[in-house]
């Protein structure tokens, strides 16, 4: 997957980060995210709260990419398609993360393995039908396949009792999900 | 009629509707409501079995707007369980063929959000939700009409004065949208001093009825006041602790009631801020705690300024550009969205007390506005995660709101339960509980 699409949907994150969202190894990822810097497209800030991001100027060229890539593809109504079937999904999966953090309008202090394992089953069942609307998404554009991999991986952590993979987590399945949602966007240029 | 039940009809919430059931309160109670009537549960169980709606109902529905008066109609939802949001409301319709408009209501009951709400709340999947059909009335009429909401008395703190917002000249969906700025209650008496007796005058009927701070839903059209929604309040934290002793020492309920309506939950000790406060805003609490810090307007200006102390991230929304500006700031607070968007998410996974939903909040590159009011970038706030609140400066903080209230209902908790030993709050409440369901 290429590397500035994928810096451009995730914000400002690590090297790592980006090499597993790509599917990619970090050295090759590297290497091109400094091609990209030269090129004046991405750039690297130091500190707590850094990591590699991209410029104004790679948010431009990006816009052309995506752009491009979805004339050369043909398929821009099966991708409008998927984004009208992916946002009530998106309504349900912020709901079951509410319920996740949220009882009864107090905060969730996670006592209940009950309730929290009724919200993960649903989750799994979101999931599912999740699954049905990245297929379409994935026959548009392949590049869309390393969600199913991504979400499928925090999905099962979660139900591996690593909960912070719910919501916590920058590699859970919110996190991914509204890099996902961020990805539907950017690609049929819809501002937020 | 078989399907179809007057508002006043008495019957229960499971058969018409926890909506109508209130607005049949309402009636009774002497208080002005749109003309209306109720198709109960019944037509739509029998719709959600048989696919179709039941034989009859169209001609029942006939019959009943005909005994409307002329106009058009609001279609509502509104199960015997609270659904909020999870189905449809249709309005502003034309009344003379209302069957298409109950059946995309009762098929709203099979959405995938409606059905993930009951599994998470264990509602039954076939229980049904009632419809409502009533004569429009319009808070967008004239210069003298309106819309708003209320409660009873502050959800945050519980006092016994009535907090809410109203949008003169705008329709009840506006109020909900959050795309336009209310104005605070109290503007009613100075610009509808009518409207404002009238709905003071409901509030103490309302209150008086359920034994409990409420919440009301209301339009006033051409001077003329109209009650849409009431139910209780359901308050949380240190306002339901407030409100459950402030009623048991009036005598309107027990202190055993008191205890059942405070759950050990609402002890959590929370930071809030103590009013006064210059309040700027008010949207919706999305993470509870409280932040200090000064305005950032973007995420990179929230971790360049985090480096030389607090700030917090103001957005009109997040997206994933925003995720290490969250991080880097003590708080956030964003004007559109709600306490399911992706910014309250973020905001509770990472623990960063949060305001969402600020209506009437716009974001410029170096500075904020509300209602005509500007901050620029820079300047201290102080937001309040719990109430919604963004204050301008740094006003008193405080985990201990009604100390004494809390102090005094626990007092009545060890007398229930008979152990006076040294424990937590929340371990007191519950001993009371438990012994409360011993008893029943």
């Amino acid at each position: 997957m290429n590397v500035l699409h994928t810096l451009r949907c995730m914000g400002v994150t690590t090297l790592a980060r980006v090499a597993e969202a790509a599917g990619l190894g970090e050295s090759d990822v590297q290497s091109e995210l400094i091609d990209l810097a030269v090129a004046g497209l991405v750039t690297y800030e130091p500190g707590d709260f850094g990591g590699w991001g991209v410029t104004p100027a790679g948010k431009t060229a990006d816009a052309a990419g995506v752009a491009a890539e979805l004339d050369a593809a043909g398929t821009k109504a099966g991708v409008a398609g998927a984004l009208g079937r992916f946002l009530p999904l998106n309504t349900e999966l912020l709901d079951l993360c509410e319920a996740w953090h949220l009882r009864s309008g107090t905060m969730n202090d996670h006592g209940d393995p009950g309730y929290d394992a009724r919200v993960i089953a649903l989750l799994a069942d979101l999931d599912r039908r999740a699954g049905v609307v990245l297929a379409a998404l994935t026959d548009a554009l392949p590049r869309f396949g390393r969600y199913r991999v991504r979400l499928t991986e925090a999905l099962r952590r979660v139900e591996a009792g690593e909960t912070r993979f719910f919501t916590d987590d920058m590699a859970s399945y919110h996190v991914i999900w509204f890099q996902l949602h961020e990805d539907l966007l950017v690609t049929l240029g819809i501002p937020r | 009629m078989r399907w179809i039940h007057p508002l006043t009809s008495g019957e229960p919430a499971d058969v018409v509707g926890g909506k109508a059931h209130g607005l049949g309160v309402l009636m009774r109670l002497g208080l002005p409501v749109p003309a209306g009537f109720v198709v109960g549960t019944a037509a739509c169980r029998a719709y959600l079995r048989d696919g179709r709606l039941p034989g009859g109902l169209a001609a029942e529905l006939a019959t009943a707007v005909a005994g409307l008066p002329a106009g058009r109609v609001s279609v509502r939802s509104g199960a015997g369980v609270s659904m909020p949001g999870m189905m449809t409301t249709l309005l502003d319709l034309p009344a003379d063929d209302l069957t298409d408009a109950v059946t995309e209501v009762f098929a709203s009951w099979h959405t995938p959000r409606a059905r993930t709400y009951r599994d998470l709340h264990g509602i039954p999947h076939d229980l049904g939700t009632a419809v409502t059909v009533q004569t429009m009335v319009y808070g967008d009429r004239d210069p003298r009409s309106g819309t708003g909401v209320a409660f009873t008395r502050d959800p945050t703190t519980g006092d016994p004065v009535p907090y809410g917002d109203v949008l003169f000249g705008r329709r009840g969906d506006a109020v909900v949208s959050g795309r336009e700025h209310p104005r605070p209650l109290s503007d009613l008496a100075g610009r509808e001093p009518e409207v404002q007796a009238g709905l003071a005058h409901a509030m103490a009927a309302v209150e008086a009825h359920y034994r409990d701070a409420c919440y009301l839903e209301f339009t006033w059209e051409s001077g003329r006041l109209w009650l849409l929604q009431a139910r209780p309040g359901r308050f949380t934290g240190t306002a339901a602790v407030v409100v459950a002793t402030a009623l048991a020492d009036a005598g309107v309920i027990g202190r055993e009631e008191a205890l059942r309506r405070v759950s050990p939950h609402d002890l959590r000790r929370t930071a809030r801020i103590v009013p006064p406060a210059d309040v700027l805003a008010r949207g919706l609490g999305a993470c509870p705690g409280v932040a200090v810090g000064r305005i950032a307007t973007s995420a990179d200006a929230a971790v360049r300024m985090a480096a030389e102390g607090p700030v917090v991230l103001v957005r009109p929304e997040t997206s994933p550009h925003d995720l290490r500006g969250m991080a880097a700031a003590a708080g956030i607070v964003t004007a559109r969205g709600g306490r399911a968007s992706h910014a309250a998410v973020v905001a509770r996974a990472m623990g960063r007390p949060a305001v969402v939903g600020t209506a009437g909040l716009l974001v410029g590159p170096d500075s904020i506005s509300v209602a005509g009011r500007a901050l620029a970038a820079g300047t201290v706030v102080t937001i309040d995660g719990t109430s919604g609140e963004v204050a301008v400066g740094e006003p008193a903080v405080t985990t201990s709101l009604a100390e004494a209230e809390v102090e005094r209902l626990l007092g009545w908790a060890d007398a229930v339960s008979g152990d006076t030993s040294g424990r937590p709050g929340p371990d007191r409440l519950r001993a009371a509980h438990d012994a409360l369901t011993a008893q029943a």
